[in-house]
């Protein structure tokens, strides 16, 4: 397994292609060099062998032409114990072995000269030598050169004493002889080994560098690039792969870090898109649920006051009746009777309805303000004014805490009177006739437009939650029966919805209540 | 004799019973009228010093009333009533010429003062 992945592997392939390469290459290259070699070692021994058989017939001249067999057989046996040389004949023209350095082949016929011999033509004056290999080999298994060599007729020859040759004859007889090649033989085989071991080594070597070169500049690096890729692929943005080679696969790292560089930060802005977008959502969402309950709420208030009016409309006929007939019964009875008594209660009740009444039509009634540029800080110390002086206020510090420089604001100034009194005289009541009232205002400017910003902040009972969501409407109180209608602050509300403007509360159970008046105003001051 | 002539034009029974209990202890004459026709044709007939009426009739309201009554008798003197009506009718009926205008629920005081006044104010 482990070794099929190294072939499969780049490094694999690579070794193994060029190992093919080497091999082909070196061998090829390997034959012609043995090739080239041995036909230069050849030509070396058609040479010597051409010398060779010149100094046989050279060494036999003089025994030849002096006519002396005996001394060319010695001259032959001499040369044949030559090393190296393995055997020389000299044939006469039948064929005959006429000298050899194997004594017993003299007189044996053989048809190795035949050739040259039989067919004598003048022509064949022209074959001076013939080189011949034989298949056979010496006792050690080396090639073996043969050589038959023509001794041509010459006029010392036709011409000596002797008179054996003929002067037409053009051939007299062929010498043969068989040289070892051992030493060449034995030279191109340790060549052979030589090279084969050579190419080997060299093979093997190139490998084992390309292959350490290749596991360095590319494979490691690879398995670290995949190793990263793998890491990237689960998640782990934050994986750096450790290159710092100059090479292609260097900027490969580089690139790939900048590449989970980039990811990482586009992933950590997506999460943050969707963590964001979320709380956009939710922030909108919220929004809107406040804006639909700030509509339920006035629309509620809306139809209340629609509601109030008509009822309101209804009563009043009926309690004229009642006011007017209690009054006229009051004239007949004497101050002091049972009667005049009872008749008072009627009328004192009949004036609360009354009341009721009156400020539930304040409440439906909110599109006739009179609407002129005022400073709210004079509406308020007159307000302030007018509780002063009330029993209810004696125990009761009243701050303020105005900006000099407030904004004015167009409103109707009796309608902001009525709000801040019940304002004032809720607080006083919230801290049962004693504490501190303390009353503020401020300019602000947000969103581009300008307000101004009312606080009546009291040290009373604070509101329970419970409580809170209900103040606002009309005939919510918690005053006791005949000292609180609950529509102060359903009035208030009305009025200053009508203004544009806005109330919300601060509230702390123990410890105190702030009510905050928001009014849109002009950035000058009166 | 009579300190004067009143006509009540109102289509609500307490309210000109009401009014008549008021008015006709302190001495005054009081007609009344279901609505604004039989007033009208009441005004024909005989004369009123003081027409108090409401403002909210059905056929003829009290402004068509007051306006018909202003262009014929101009010397009458018209009180209007109001109820849950914004101050805007009210301010629309004293541009027309209505004396004053008085909320209910009122008290029997409060009516009788106010039809004085607007007596003493007529004579001068
Ligand atoms: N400053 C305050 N501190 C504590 N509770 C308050 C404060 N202002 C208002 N409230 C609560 O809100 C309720 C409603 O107030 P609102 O002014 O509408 O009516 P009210 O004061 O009870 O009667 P009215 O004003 O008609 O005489 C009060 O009964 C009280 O319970
Ligand atoms: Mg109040």
């Amino acid at each position: 397994m482990k070794v099929k992945k190294t072939f499969h592997s780049l490094t694999g392939k690579f070794i193994l292609s060029i190992g093919a390469l080497m091999i082909v290459g070196s061998a090829v290259f390997w034959y012609f060099l043995i090739y080239y070699e041995e036909r230069g070692f050849i030509r070396n021994a058609e040479k010597y062998g051409y010398s060779f058989a010149d100094v046989i017939r050279k060494s036999i001249r003089y025994g030849m032409l002096t006519f002396q067999p005996h001394l060319v057989q010695q001259t032959v046996e001499a040369i044949g114990s030559a090393e190296d040389v393995m055997r020389v004949r000299v044939f006469d023209c039948n064929s005959r072995v006429a000298y050899s350095s194997k004594k017993d082949e003299k007189g044996i016929v053989l048809d190795t000269a035949k050739s040259f011999c039989m067919d004598q033509y003048p022509k064949h004056t022209e074959i001076r030598e013939a080189l011949s290999y034989s298949d056979k080999k010496d006792r050690n298994g080396f090639k073996v050169l043969n050589m038959l060599t023509p001794i041509y007729n010459e006029p010392a020859c036709y011409t000596s004493s002797c008179h054996v040759h003929r002067r037409g004859d053009s051939i007299l007889g062929v010498i043969e002889s068989d040289i070892s090649l051992s030493v060449m033989d034995k030279t191109t085989k340790e060549h052979k080994i030589a090279m084969i071991l050579f190419v080997f080594g060299f093979i093997i070597a190139i490998s084992v560098v390309l292959c350490k070169i290749l596991w360095n500049t590319v494979s490691v690096p690879i398995s670290i690039l995949t190793k990263g890729m793998a890491e990237i692929a689960a998640g782990n943005l934050n994986y750096t792969v450790k290159i710092d080679t100059k090479d292609e696969i260097g900027e490969l790292a580089k690139s790939f870090n900048a590449m989970t560089v980039d990811l990482s930060k586009a992933k950590e802005k997506i999460i943050e898109w969707a963590s964001t977008l979320e709380k956009k959502v939710n922030e909108k969402t919220e929004e809107i649920r406040e804006a639909q309950a700030q509509l339920v709420h006035s629309e509620k208030l809306a139809s209340l006051g629609r509601m109030a009016a008509g009822v309101a409309h209804e009563i009043n006929s009926p309690l004229t009746g009642i006011v007017t007939f209690a009054h006229l019964l009051q004239k007949k009875f004497d101050a002091g009777t049972q009667e005049r008594e009872d008749i008072d209660v009627i009328i004192d009740q009949a004036n609360r309805c009354s009341n009721i009444i009156k400020g539930l039509l304040e409440f439906a009634r909110a599109s006739t303000a009179d609407k002129t540029a005022v400073n709210i800080n004079d509406i308020l110390n007159s307000s302030l004014n007018i509780v002063r002086n009330k029993a209810d206020f004696f125990n009761v510090k009243i701050v303020t805490n105005y900006e000099e420089q407030l904004y004015c604001v167009k409103a109707d100034t009796s309608q902001l009177q009525q709000v801040f009194l019940n304002m004032i005289v809720n607080a006083g009541d919230a801290m049962d006739g004693k504490g501190t009232i303390t009353v503020s205002t401020k300019n602000i400017t947000e969103n581009g437009g300008d307000f101004i910003e009312i606080e009546f902040r009291d040290t009373g009972s604070g509101i329970t939650d419970k409580n809170l969501v209900k103040i606002f409407e009309p005939f919510f109180t918690t005053k006791p029966v005949g000292k609180g209608t609950g529509l102060g602050l359903a009035v208030s509300y009305g009025i200053i919805q009508e203004h544009g403007g806005n109330i919300f509360v601060k509230t702390k159970l123990g410890k105190g209540t702030s009510f905050f008046i928001k009014l849109p105003a002009n950035k000058e001051v009166l | 004799m009579s300190k004067g002539n009143i006509l009540v034009i109102d289509d609500e029974d307490i309210i000109r019973i009401s009014c008549k209990r008021a008015l006709m202890p302190e001495g005054f004459e009081v007609k009344t009228a279901q609505n604004g026709i039989e007033g009208l044709k009441m005004i024909g007939e005989e004369k009123f010093d003081v027409v108090l009426t409401d403002l909210k009739m059905p056929e003829i309201d009290g402004i068509e009333v007051l306006r018909l009554i202003k262009q014929r008798w101009a010397e009458i003197v018209v009180i209007i009533i109001i109820g849950y009506q914004t101050v805007d009718n009210a301010v629309k009926a004293i541009k027309l010429g209505a004396y004053d205008y008085i909320e209910k629920p009122f008290t029997p005081e409060g009516i009788v003062s106010v039809v004085c006044r607007a007596l003493e104010d007529r004579k001068k």
